[in-house]
Formats: structure tokens, C-alpha cells, sequence
């Protein structure tokens, strides 16, 4: 079908448009030029006085996975939210139906589980395979598992290493490599009960900054789009500032992304031991160019953390509300803790964690080097974007807010004297075209000819910002009208990105006979085929592009 | 669709029929018969029981390869018609889950949407048991591999746990190999009421001590491990008791397994498997230690997983004015059938060797494998393939953490639980 939208006012930064009224075309689900048209116009779209961005992507949202059901089964009693649309699981851990359909009112079109645990990877590709809507794509997790570790400890060639991280991303149908608490969490299962950056675990000899470092170099070599995607050594520990910074370092200069920076901007000063280093990271972000983060910011109200970090959530499952918890040591592979958790705002450390979000978000000088997510559900669901947008957008809303916080806050913050308010260029940016260019995704968050017509149109004349982007009037799955006047028209299936670097198939070799040797399946069941994807998970793969030739 | 089978080559599979879903063994098949081998030039005992069970899921002559009607054959045309008029009269229907992979149960969603059915595993009763501690408090859980590479120490509770997944002790309680602990100083203790030559023929082998007692009494025991005074145990030396906690407390991986089931004629199964939960989570001030639960002999937890992403919810489920609702009494199979809350019993059964119950004075609806057995016979058998054996599929194994992709071994022309399902949603 051929589409026209016709003079909307366009926001696409990939191409430096900026609020330009002009018309898009659609044909065969991409954006094509007027030219390029084959055929008559089947539809035309009125967009005057309407806002047209390319959809959202969210690269960092946990939606698939063990971890994810866990936290599904955990909170039963909290799946009470009858909308009457398909199911009454909770927004805190919703269905893969909800989680979907909630994407797509929101004019998401593309989203990232950032914790694929490789043996998990069946059960995470099957559950967003179920996610309606939206495209989908995952980071497996390396530098937990004990083939990773052996191989560092034998000191193994950056070759070899490389060779068993692309055959991790073929293998998993990822698209990135995380690492969550570098050694950490392997270093939980041997008892031990925290990890700096330069403290050794005590089985493998092996420091988190020795796992960063091969691993970003990997990813460099590789030619990986997305660079290392890191959740951070002392996550919510104050003081841990230091620890983030360090872990900066240790990419020596390579490119690293860090995840949920909120979490590891913590200082311990002042009389409460808890305080904001936004002010710290923020310069390494400023000054350092491969550097990027997304922010993780929270939200007042319940939620659940979820993460592979099982060594922080049995540190943190005291603070458990309600008082339930659950963490997984995972199959010689990595591990997961489920916390329900509820931040309140009159809560001293809770009110400054919503605070040094904010101030990261609004001192970051590159909107290309910040994406905006709440680590879904970690921070926040991520239904709460729209009133994040409301609060990066407009100065005095966010101020009032801050009023009604605890005094003492003010005195640990400089969040009040930020006047900064973005602007919808920005928010373009951090939403769409930042995330697809630092993922490689050519075809997504832009609309340049031959990109996925994933097209979000939201009403200008709508003066709050928070309802605009709660509710687009209209959005475009690949060409097909999902949304329409706010409400969900058709019920559409998206395609999991990937990407497959080259790798020397000697490492199977070698990892056959650990799994023989060590595991409770074989390597064959650990690899998860194209065909599979499309057969039996049922999502169709998408292949992105390496950005260049491996180099070692 | 019958598809081409490369005949007679050698291939590993992965076993549908327990929840270890083994991969480790080698299927050869002309097509319609297949026979199962270990890969392992020595054959355990253990390894002999599953591969003959799962040969027993060969056609033979009591196999049911064509839909029945009240017991009389008819082509697929006419059974699919009959069973939609059934479907389409029904108020209350509801479908028993006995087994089936993640294909089948998203089908089984969509028809339960269509038909507004219930939903309930014929399992469930145990699944909850387990569940309840995630739910309830804190849980420390460990899956197959890591127990086999860590845990240095294991405690077994229960009395035919092991007869339910009968390789456990080979591949993950006693591994040949284990790379973080030596395996030959790998200590298990059993604790419950296990038959006395299983554990003579282990301890021959192995490094096993045995607290041999009701099961009832697992809560009092652990208490008197944990140094909680008061607690009496008939028939429990001090000094037995006081080797286990030396064992006990000496280790620095230490798994607890049980399933569930082996409770269920205890006076609180709940009481057992939280006692257990509470012991494991207070070993971790200091150790480390970790559950790691057995169950899914009929898809338990492929079920479970595939149904909780999908709803939120595990099992008992009904769609009902527009979402997904929940009651794990209001929608437990039993008390359907006794009340006779349902009109319309729709059974799906891949994977059960057991006579299955037909609830006379109701409508039953069989869509299951060709071996199936039955207490009398349905008013619709509709025979489909296995999943694993006739078709490919995927299925979760016990620690709900690893999900295998299962193969197709042999072409005997049925149908999918998915595929019929699909067809009359």
C-alpha cells in the first residue's frame, strides 16, 4: 500500500530535520521518495498541525526473559489492572500482550531487552516473540560464565575471546554484549559479597577491569555496532561513583555505554552518607566522546527491580516491599534477583535517587550521548516516558514537584539552579535516532529512503506535552497503521534485530567438549538457528550490518 | 504434513517426557518405528528405564491413529465439525493441560479466548506448592548445572523423586565431571522415606547418608539442624543428626531438591517446602546454598512459563469480560469437575503414560497421542503427534531457566495439538 502523510511537521535528526512541515510516503512498509512511488497514492494521511517522528526505540527495557516471568508469577496479586484490553496483568510486570499493546499507544516501535542470559536466549526470544507490535532485539550477558572467566584466567588470546563473543551473538540472536557487575555475580556463587573494580574474585584471579577491558576491545575488533553495554561494579552502593569512573577507564579509551547510570552516581557525603555525583559522571560524559549512558530514572510509586545482578539484590532484598524476593544462580552462565521495590518520595535516598537522574539527564551537553529510559521496570514501568519527557521539557513543572520532596534534598542538590528545558529536536534525538545509531540500525529511527515507515504522529495542538506523548494520534508499524486516534486498529507481529560477526568455528569445538564436559545439554541445544527463530520461537530475524571487517 | 525423515541415521534428540529433557540420546528411525540409544558405551540403569520409555510411545497395535466419535472412526473433516458443534453449545468448557509444548499452549490461549474455556494443568496442585514460596517470602533458587559444578553438598527430601526423573543422580547430583568442586567428594543426604535398596545400591557408590523418616517431620528436623531447642523426632539418633549438620555446614554450595509431589500425602506439604526455603535462605547469611526443585513430568513448567507471559498467570485462568482472569480455586480442575461447574471437558495430553479420568455426564473432548489411555472412552479422541517425536517444538526443563528445541524422529501423518486447535478456534 502506498501512503502519503501529508504536511506534517517533521522531526528526523538523522537527516537534520527539524520541525520541517513537509510530506513522507510510504510504500511496501518503507519510506520512499515521491519519486520512487510506483503506482497511485492509496491513502493520504492529513498531518497538518500534527508532530511526525520516526517511532521510539527504547534500548534498554526488560521485557523478556526468566528474570521477567519471575516477576510476572511473584506479583500475582498486583495483576489487578482490568483495562478490559486482553489481560489484567500489572504495568510493574505486564503480559508480553500488554507490554506490547502499551509500546504501541506510546508510539514505541522498537524495544531491547539488555539482559539475555545465552541460555536463557529460547525462553527471552520466545516471550518478545509473543510481545505484539514492535520490533524486538536483545544484549546477551558475557563475563559471568565460566567458560569466559576460564578463558581469561588461562589468559586465552583477544583472537579467541573474540571468536567466542560473535559466536555468542550468532548463537543467542543478539545484537549486543552486556556485561551486569563484571565478575560479580560469578564471584556471588563462590560467597563472595562484593567485587571492586580492581579486587581480584577469589576462584578466577580475575578483576572486573580485566573483564571490561577484553570485552570492549572485542566488541571494537568485532566491528559490534553497540558498544559494550555495562551495568556497572556496586550498583547502589554510595560512594560508588569511584567504581563507575574506574570502569570508564578500563575501556581505555574504546567505546562504552553505560547502562542505568543513575544506579552508580552515588556519592557518600554529607550527614546522611548518600549523596549526588552527578556532577562527576557527568563531565566524563561531556568530556569523553565514546562514552554514552542511559539514565535509569525512577519514579515514586511500586515497582520490582529485576536484574542479573544477583549479588546486589540479595544485598538489597531487605528492602524488599512487599517483603518477597527471589534470586537464581543461572547454569555456569550469570544469575538473576527479583525485588519488589517501592520508592517513596518523602524517602531522603529515594527522593535524591529522582533527583540525580534528572541532573545527569540535564547536564548531559550531547543529546546524541544520553538515552532516555527507566530501566524498565527497575526505575519505573515505561509508561511513565511521557511524564519523564514532561519533566525534562518543562522547568517549573519539574520544580514543583521538587518542592513537595524533603527539604533536605535542596541542600544535597543542584537540580533546582538547572534552568535547562529540552526541546523536541532533543527529545527526537534521544529517543529515535540516538538509539538506532548507537544500535547500527540503519533502517530505523529515521526517514531516510528504504527505512522502516515505524511512524509516530502525535497532535501539536496538544499543550500538554505529557498527554502528547502518552497518546499519539496515530502510529505506523512498518508501513501498517497500528494506532489510530489513540486507539489500537490491528494487532501486528515485528521482527527481532541481530547481528552476526564472523568467528573462526574452532571455538565450537572447544565449547563442545565443555558442555559435554560440564553442562546438563549440549551445545547444539544452547544454539538457537535462523530457522528456529522463524519456526518455532516465531519471530522473523533481522541481520544489521557489522561496521566494518573484524580486525583481529 | 507428513515431511521427509532421513532414515535409519543416527540422531540426538531431545526427550519430551521428563523435565530434565535429556539431549544426550541418539534416536535411529525408519520413518514409522524408532528405537533409542544411550550415547554412552556404558548404559546406567537409570538411563535404561527412560530409553525404554521412550520407545514405549512407538505405534503399536493399540495405537489410535484415526479420530473417534463415540468410539467410531471418522476422517479429520467430520471430527473437527463435530467437536466445533459441541464447542459452540458449551457455557462452561474447560481444558485440562497433560502435557504439551509452548506451540500447543499459545494455541490453547487463543482457543480459550475464543471458546471463553478455563484453563488448568492437571498438575497445578504441586506447581502452587513451589510457587507459593516465591510469592510468600524470600527464595534462593540454583538450576541443573550449577548443582552439578558447585554444589558440593546435596540434600534430596521426598521418596520418588528419583524414580520420576531417573537420571538426576548421574547428571547432576554425582557428575562424572563438575568444575568448580571435586566431584568425588560430593556428599548427598537423603532425607524422607526413599526404598531401602535404591539407597543401599547409591551408597555403594557414592558418599550418601540417609535420615530415614516421615516426611511430616522434615520441619522439626531442619529446626534441630538450625540449633532451634525444644524439637523432638522419634527414632532420630543425636548422633546422626549431628553428622548431617557437620556435613551440612561445612559446605560451601549447598542444594536442596525435592518435588513436590512426594508431599502431597503429608498434613502440610506448604509447611515442608517453606521449611526448607527458610532453612536454605538462613544458610546464605554466610554460605552459600540454594533450592532447586523438581517438577514438570507432564510440561508443568512449560506451561507455567509460556501461560505466565502470556497472562500473568501460571495456571487456572478463564478469559472473561475482556482480559485474563485468575482464581486458583474458582478454576482448579477438580473442583470444576466435582461441582460440576463445566459442561464441556477438553483434555490435551501429549505427553502421559497414565489412564486418563473421563467425567462421565459430560462432554469429553480428547485431543491427545496415539497411546493415550483412557478410564472410558471419550465422546471425541482426536490423535495428534508428540512433541519431540513427530513434530518439532520447544519445552522448559525443570529449573524454568533453560528451554530446549525438541526434534522430529519419525512421519506418521497426525496432525499437531497446535494445528487442531487452530483450527477450530
Amino acid at each position: 500500500m502506498n501512503i502519503k502523510l501529508e504536511s506534517g511537521n517533521i522531526f528526523d535528526p538523522q537527516n537534520n530535520i527539524f520541525n520541517k512541515k513537509m510530506d513522507l510516503y510510504v510504500a511496501d512498509g518503507k519510506i520512499v521518495s515521491k519519486k520512487n512511488i510506483k503506482g497511485g497514492i492509496n491513502k493520504i494521511i492529513n498531518c497538518s498541525n500534527k508532530i511526525v517522528m520516526p517511532g521510539a526505540i527504547d534500548m534498554h527495557t526488560h521485557i523478556g526473559g526468566g528474570k521477567v516471568n519471575i516477576a510476572r508469577l511473584m506479583l500475582e496479586d498486583f495483576h489487578i489492572e482490568n483495562n478490559k484490553n486482553f489481560d489484567s496483568s500489572s504495568i510493574i510486570a505486564p503480559s508480553t500482550i500488554k507490554t506490547g499493546l502499551k509500546y504501541i499507544e506510546m508510539g514505541y516501535t522498537t524495544c531491547f531487552e539488555p539482559a539475555l542470559l545465552p541460555v536463557n536466549a529460547r525462553q527471552a526470544h520466545s516471550e518478545m516473540a509473543d510481545i505484539p507490535f514492535i520490533d524486538k532485539g536483545s544484549y546477551a550477558l558475557l563475563g559471568n560464565d565460566d567458560f569466559f572467566l576460564d578463558l581469561l584466567r588461562k589468559k586465552a588470546s583477544q583472537s579467541m575471546i573474540n571468536d567466542y563473543v560473535a559466536f555468542i551473538l550468532n548463537a543467542t540472536q543478539s545484537i549486543g554484549i552486556k556485561v551486569v557487575n563484571p565478575g560479580g555475580i560469578n564471584a556471588f556463587k563462590f560467597n563472595q559479597r562484593a567485587l571492586n573494580v580492581d579486587e581480584k574474585s577469589k576462584y578466577y584471579n580475575i578483576t572486573p577491569r580485566d573483564i571490561i577491558s577484553k570485552l570492549t576491545r572485542s566488541i571494537y575488533d568485532l566491528g559490534i555496532s553497540h558498544p559494550l553495554h555495562v551495568h556497572c561494579s556496586n550498583l547502589g552502593i554510595p560512594g560508588n561513583y569511584l567504581s563507575t569512573i574506574e570502569t570508564i577507564k578500563a575501556a581505555n579509551s574504546l567505546p562504552i555505554h553505560l547502562t542505568h547510570i543513575q544506579f552508580h552516581s552515588y556519592g557518600n557525603n554529607g550527614d546522611k552518607a548518600f549523596s549526588s555525583a552527578s556532577v562527576e559522571i557527568s563531565n566524563f560524559l561531556n568530556k569523553i566522546p565514546n562514552l554514552t549512558c542511559d539514565v535509569g530514572q525512577i519514579m515514586f510509586g511500586q515497582t520490582v527491580t529485576m536484574s542479573g545482578d544477583s549479588m546486589s539484590q540479595y544485598r538489597n532484598h531487605n528492602h524488599a516491599h512487599p517483603k518477597k524476593w527471589m534470586c537464581m544462580d543461572i547454569e555456569c552462565d550469570a544469575g538473576c534477583g527479583v525485588v519488589p521495590f517501592k520508592y517513596k518520595d518523602k524517602s531522603f535516598v529515594n527522593a535524591l535517587q529522582w533527583v540525580i537522574g534528572l541532573e545527569i539527564f540535564l547536564l548531559a551537553e550531547d543529546p546524541w550521548k544520553i538515552f532516555l529510559t527507566t530501566d524498565h521496570p527497575n526505575g519505573a514501568p515505561f509508561t511513565s516516558y511521557p511524564h519523564l519527557i514532561k519533566l525534562l521539557m518543562d522547568r517549573s513543572f519539574r520544580n514543583d514537584i521538587l518542592k513537595q520532596l524533603p527539604k533536605s534534598i535542596r541542600d544535597h542538590s543542584i537540580l533546582h539552579t538547572l534552568k535547562r528545558e529540552y526541546t523536541l529536536n532533543e527529545i527526537a534525538i534521544m529517543t529515535r535516532a540516538a538509539p538506532a545509531r548507537i544500535l547500527g540500525l540503519q533502517n530505523k529511527g529515521n526517514f531516510s529512503e528504504g527505512s522502516d515507515a515505524d511512524i509516530t504522529i502525535y497532535d501539536k495542538n496538544n499543550k500538554d506535552i505529557e498527554n502528547m506523548f502518552a497518546h499519539p494520534i496515530m502510529v505506523l508499524k512498518s508501513g501498517e497503521i497500528a494506532v489510530e486516534n489513540g486507539k489500537v486498529k490491528n494487532y501486528l507481529w515485528g521482527k527481532t534485530q541481530t547481528i552476526k560477526p564472523e568467528y573462526d568455528a574452532s571455538i565450537e569445538k572447544i565449547l563442545n567438549k565443555f558442555f559435554d564436559k560440564y553442562h546438563t545439554m549440549k551445545l547444539d541445544s544452547y544454539i538457537i538457528t535462523e530457522s528456529e527463530m522463524s519456526n518455532l520461537i516465531g519471530s522473523e530475524i533481522v541481520i544489521n550490518k557489522c561496521k566494518y571487517e573484524r580486525k583481529q | 504434513m507428513a515431511s521427509r525423515i532421513k532414515t535409519n541415521a543416527e540422531k540426538h534428540i531431545v526427550c519430551p517426557f521428563c523435565s530434565l529433557h535429556c539431549d544426550d540420546i541418539l534416536s535411529k528411525s525408519d520413518g514409522k518405528k524408532y528405537s533409542i540409544s544411550s550415547e554412552e558405551s556404558k548404559v546406567s540403569e537409570a538411563n535404561k528405564t527412560c530409553l525404554k520409555k521412550i520407545e514405549s510411545f512407538n505405534i503399536n497395535a493399540k495405537s489410535i491413529l484415526t479420530p473417534t466419535i463415540k468410539n467410531k472412526k471418522v476422517n479429520l473433516g467430520s471430527v473437527l465439525k463435530y467437536t466445533k458443534q459441541i464447542l459452540n453449545k458449551q457455557k462452561d468448557a474447560i481444558i485440562i493441560n497433560h502435557g504439551i509444548d509452548v506451540s500447543g499452549l499459545r494455541s490453547m490461549l487463543n482457543f480459550a479466548l475464543t471458546y471463553n474455556c478455563s484453563i488448568d494443568h492437571i498438575n497445578s496442585k504441586f506447581l502452587y506448592q513451589n510457587i507459593g514460596i516465591v510469592q510468600r517470602t524470600g527464595y534462593m533458587a540454583t538450576s541443573l548445572t550449577e548443582a552439578k559444578n558447585r554444589g558440593d553438598v546435596i540434600i534430596v527430601f521426598g521418596n520418588n523423586i528419583l524414580c520420576k526423573t531417573p537420571r538426576l543422580i548421574e547428571k547432576v547430583l554425582t557428575p562424572s565431571n563438575s568444575l568448580c568442586t571435586n566431584e568425588k567428594n560430593k556428599k548427598i543426604i537423603f532425607i524422607g522415606e526413599f526404598p531401602d535398596k535404591l539407597l543401599k545400591n547409591l551408597s555403594k557408590k557414592y558418599n550418601t547418608s540417609y535420615i530415614k523418616m516421615k516426611m511430616d517431620y522434615i520441619p522439626d528436623l531442619l529446626n534441630l539442624l538450625s540449633d532451634i531447642d525444644g524439637v523432638k523426632i522419634p527414632n532420630i539418633s543425636k548422633v546422626l543428626v549431628a553428622k548431617i549438620k557437620s556435613i551440612i555446614y561445612k559446605s560451601k554450595y549447598l542444594v536442596a531438591t525435592w518435588s513436590a509431589s512426594d508431599f502431597i500425602n503429608s498434613k502440610n506439604p506448604d509447611k515442608i517446602i517453606q521449611s526448607i526455603s527458610q532453612f536454605i535462605l538462613d544458610r546464605n547469611k554466610t554460605s552459600r546454598a540454594s533450592c532447586m526443585p523438581i517438577s514438570g513430568s507432564l510440561g508443568d513448567t512449560t506451561s507455567s512459563q509460556t501461560l505466565t507471559w502470556l497472562t500473568g498467570f501460571p495456571s487456572r485462568i478463564k478469559y472473561a469480560h475482556g482480559s485474563f482472569v485468575h482464581d486458583r480455586n474458582i478454576y482448579n480442575n477438580e473442583i470444576i469437575i466435582d461441582k460440576k461447574n463445566t459442561d464441556v471437558v477438553i483434555h490435551i495430553s501429549s505427553l502421559s503414560q497414565d489412564k486418563i479420568k473421563i467425567n462421565k455426564g459430560l462432554k469429553n473432548i480428547f485431543i491427545g497421542h496415539p497411546n493415550s489411555k483412557f478410564t472410558s472412552q471419550p465422546d471425541v479422541f482426536i490423535p495428534v503427534g508428540i512433541p519431540g517425536i513427530d513434530y518439532e517444538g520447544i519445552m522448559f526443563r525443570t529449573d524454568n531457566v533453560v528451554s530446549l528445541a525438541l526434534k522430529k524422529i519419525r512421519a506418521i501423518n497426525l496432525p499437531t495439538t497446535k494445528e487442531i486447535l487452530d483450527e477450530l478456534t
